[in-house]
């Protein structure tokens, strides 16, 4: 019995230290790591794993850190999502909006040492636009008709009709060895060869993904790290604990919760970025309860944002007060919906559910969705919408969702999720999300949103080279889908990512794409 | 070996008329096991929380307060407020009936059909024996988590499914622990009288075997109230149970576990709850067995 007490008494004192003493973490060094040896090693933890490295054919972000790493379009952005040459040493457009000539970089080698000039570009082209391949670059180049090699180390690409964000859809298409391409799909996927300052050296599924330094990068010599090691790690914690210990050297996204840790740390640094990433639920606006717009009015005012973001986010973030971030082009702010319980239960009465309604919320297993699901079921109770929250894995959340073929077939009813526009362009914020063209299983509008005004205007924008022009149906466009509110508007994020002090020039772009090519190692 | 428990369910037969003599008799013997004792205990607190629980909670346990998330422990809040600013102990208090009303009716099920197994199995002997014990000798295969996972995965996750996961891992070792009771108890003398008496195979089994092998039950039903806490709140950790709102004690640690490193206690007290009441339970058991197990009497 007495040895017992012992125990019990010595376990728990164990446990009261282990949690006390993580407390005044950070002080932990990450100088002592095996960089002793020399070699300029960089490990990158990131929260999913890869899912292709197929530069035509990967939409997932993680997917496109990897792939950024090796590969380069033509066009690229910078750390603002600005476009700036790449592969391509100026670009021309013409006046009608419908040629695009590129000026090709000489001297640029792939990986496996085949040149770069316009035939690979031809080569690339022929792929993507070939069905049988089923790109999903192929949705970039939508409006491109036929590309013509104007010379050794120029070539032109016909639009069918003006497409304002084509500028930017070069910037997501990466330009592969036509060598590899002859080898086919399954090579490819594998086995990227490209032309960026680094080239792939191993993945393994679900662990690691394995980068070095391309040596004769045309860009000459960029950075000091000799190789880079992506290291996917779905938990939270353990993605700290490897900062802490100094395992990995940068770290994305880095858990809101967890900053205050690194507060005075000697050897972390916390970055806080602008982001393109919104937090929203889409409302399925095809089915009965939620066909009415008084009801998703009154879920929308129903959410305290601030309290969203200072209980979910930890703070970081900013009410979404649009149907995109800030950092979007032609972002317009909107009146956000201001917190009104009581006004929110005078719509849902007009509406016909004075005693509110059951309810079901979709999401995936990532412990920050599981917490925002938990928010809106405690908000959405106070107009008496009873929530139930179904958190499922990202796989088969997506079959869940895409695989419906008629928006009365969907059964989701509300999905916590996020959107980022990989192209920083608006119309990579808008039309795949509010186009009734969209439907699953052709796009993302998993809002069911219709209103032909808005598509139509969404095809208008896209035909108008005019800035101006777009910039006035961008924002007839925010205004009307935020009234009618097919989403519960959230937040914007803010990005954040953590790395250790002697590591520089690795950032995250606005879309969550982490940045290897400048890194620099002390 | 034989000859002593022969012995003592011999003993045990003429004092089962006076029942309440036989109940103090085991009450004088049990308290001096001072662990078992704490554990009955805590246990019978616990029970009591997790009726009266709803109603004597300091503050509600899912009302959320955001004006004071993540406050430590205080006067106020005795085991402090998690990240929606809800009361840790309040939502440990209604956890309590979650996580017994499970793993209760979990290990009842798995109990009443394991035993009804183990009596036919060993009463009937012969094929129906070696099939019952070959299905179990499958089950037994699997670890017990991983049986559960596969379950659930199966069924789709919630509570309900949990307890049928927990029921179908726990009814094997009670097939195998009450046939291996109804062996012995078969061959008795009293059996045999029984039989040459006329008294159906039905009546044999149940009033007269079933009785026998009861001791045995309870001992290990206690202890794997405890085994079924812990695999209930496991599999609530892994989001397969509970719903992640709900005070569950498991799907509280599975929440919190990313404050794990800058607020401890919401992770400490769910995590300690559940520890506690694990130990208990199996303490409890432990205290159960030496008293009613004739091969521990001393």
């Amino acid at each position: 019995m007495r040895k017992f007490a012992v125990l019990v008494l010595i376990l728990t004192l164990a446990l009261f230290s282990a949690a006390c003493s993580s407390d005044n973490a950070g002080s932990t060094g990450t100088s002592g790591k095996t960089k002793a040896t020399g070699d300029k090693e960089l490990t990158v933890a990131i929260d999913q794993n890869f899912i292709t490295l197929d530069p035509h054919n990967a939409g997932d972000t993680v997917s496109i850190i990897g792939i950024r790493s090796m590969y380069e379009g033509l066009v690229g952005f910078d750390k603002d999502m600005q476009i700036i040459p790449a592969l391509a040493e100026s670009y021309d457009i013409s006046k009608d909006g419908l040629t695009y000539t590129f000026k090709l970089r000489q001297g640029v080698k792939f990986h496996d040492g085949e040149q770069f000039n316009a035939e690979a570009v031809k080569a690339n082209f022929d792929r993507i636009m070939d069905d049988a391949n089923n790109l999903s670059a192929k949705r970039s180049f939508k409006f491109v008709d036929s590309m013509e090699i104007i010379g050794d180390y120029e070539v032109a690409f016909k639009l069918k009709e003006p497409f304002s964000a084509m500028i930017n859809k070069f910037g997501m298409v990466p330009m592969i060895s036509p060598k590899a391409i002859e080898k086919g799909t399954k090579y490819i996927e594998a086995n990227p060869v490209g032309t960026g300052t680094f080239k792939f050296v191993e993945w393994k599924q679900g662990k690691t993904l394995e980068v070095e330094k391309y040596a004769d990068y045309w860009g000459g010599d960029q950075t000091n790290v000799e190789k880079v090691k992506f290291s996917p790690i779905p938990e939270n914690g353990s993605r700290v604990a490897m900062l802490k210990t100094g395992e990995a050297d940068f770290v994305y996204p880095m858990p809101q919760q967890n900053v205050k840790q690194f507060k005075n740390s000697k050897d972390v640094t916390i970055e806080e970025s602008p982001s393109t990433i919104v937090r929203y639920v889409s409302i399925n606006t095809f089915m009965d309860q939620y066909k009415d717009l008084k009801v998703r009015q009154a879920m929308n005012l129903a959410v305290n944002k601030e309290a969203y973001i200072k209980v979910v986010k930890d703070g970081y973030g900013h009410v979404l007060d649009s149907t995109m971030a800030p950092e979007t082009q032609y972002y317009a702010k909107q009146k956000a919906y201001e917190f009104d319980v009581k006004k929110a239960k005078e719509l849902l009465k007009e509406a016909g559910y004075e005693n509110g309604f059951k309810a079901e919320i979709w999401g995936n297993t990532s412990s920050e969705s599981v917490k925002g699901m938990q928010f809106i079921k405690q908000q959405l109770a106070q107009i008496g919408i009873d929530v139930k929250i179904k958190s499922m894995e990202e796989g088969t959340l997506s079959d869940e969702i895409y695989t419906p073929a008629k928006p009365e077939d969907a059964k989701v009813q509300m999905w916590y999720v996020s959107w980022s526009p990989s192209s920083g362009d608006a119309d990579g914020a808008t039309r795949g999300l509010f186009s009734n063209e969209y439907y699953p299983p052709n796009g993302a509008n998993t809002a069911y949103y219709n209103n032909e005004k808005v598509t139509n205007w969404i095809k208008e924008a896209n035909a108008t080279a005019d800035p101006k022009e777009q910039e006035k149906i961008y924002h007839e466009i925010q205004r009307t889908v935020f009234e009618e509110a097919p989403w519960i508007f959230l937040a914007s994020d803010v990005n954040l990512a953590a790395h250790a002090n002697n590591l520089e020039g690795v950032y995250v772009a606005p879309d969550g794409v982490i940045n290897i090519s400048k890194a620099q190692l002390k | 070996m034989s000859n002593l428990q022969t012995e003592t369910a011999l003993n045990i037969e003429p004092i089962k008329t006076k029942s309440d003599h036989r109940f103090l008799q085991f009450w004088r013997l049990f308290r001096r096991k001072k662990p078992a004792v704490i554990s009955f205990y805590f246990v019978l607190f616990l029970f009591i929380m997790a009726i009266i629980g709803p109603f004597v909670t300091p503050f509600d346990a899912a009302k959320p307060d955001y004006n004071s998330v993540l406050e430590t422990p205080s006067a106020s809040h005795w085991f402090g407020t998690d990240e929606y600013g809800r009361d840790i102990l309040s939502r440990i208090i209604a956890g309590a009936r979650i996580s017994l009303s499970v793993s209760v009716s979990a290990v009842t099920l798995g109990a009443i059909v394991g035993s009804i197994l183990g009596l036919i199995s060993g009463f009937f002997g012969k094929w129906v024996d070696k099939l019952i014990m070959r299905i179990c000798d499958v089950l037994f295969a699997f670890p017990e988590l991983i049986l559960a996972i596969g379950i659930v995965a199966i069924l789709g996750p919630g509570l309900n499914n949990v307890i049928i996961a927990v029921a179908f891992f726990s009814v094997p070792s009670f097939a195998r622990i009450v046939r291996g009771a109804t062996l012995e108890v078969k061959e008795m003398l009293f059996v045999e009288a029984e039989e040459s008496l006329g008294a159906s195979r039905l009546r044999i089994m149940f009033k007269h075997v079933f009785p026998e092998t009861l001791p045995t039950i309870i001992v290990y039903y206690t202890m794997n109230v405890g085994t079924a806490i812990l695999a209930a709140a496991s599999l609530s950790f892994l989001g397969l149970g509970a719903e992640p709102s709900s005070p569950d004690w498991g799907a509280m640690l599975s929440v919190s576990r990313d404050y794990i490193g800058t607020a401890f206690h919401l992770v400490f007290f769910p995590g300690l709850v559940i520890f506690l009441t694990v130990l208990a339970f199996n303490l409890l058991g432990d205290g159960l067995r030496e008293m009613l197990d004739p091969k521990m009497k001393d």
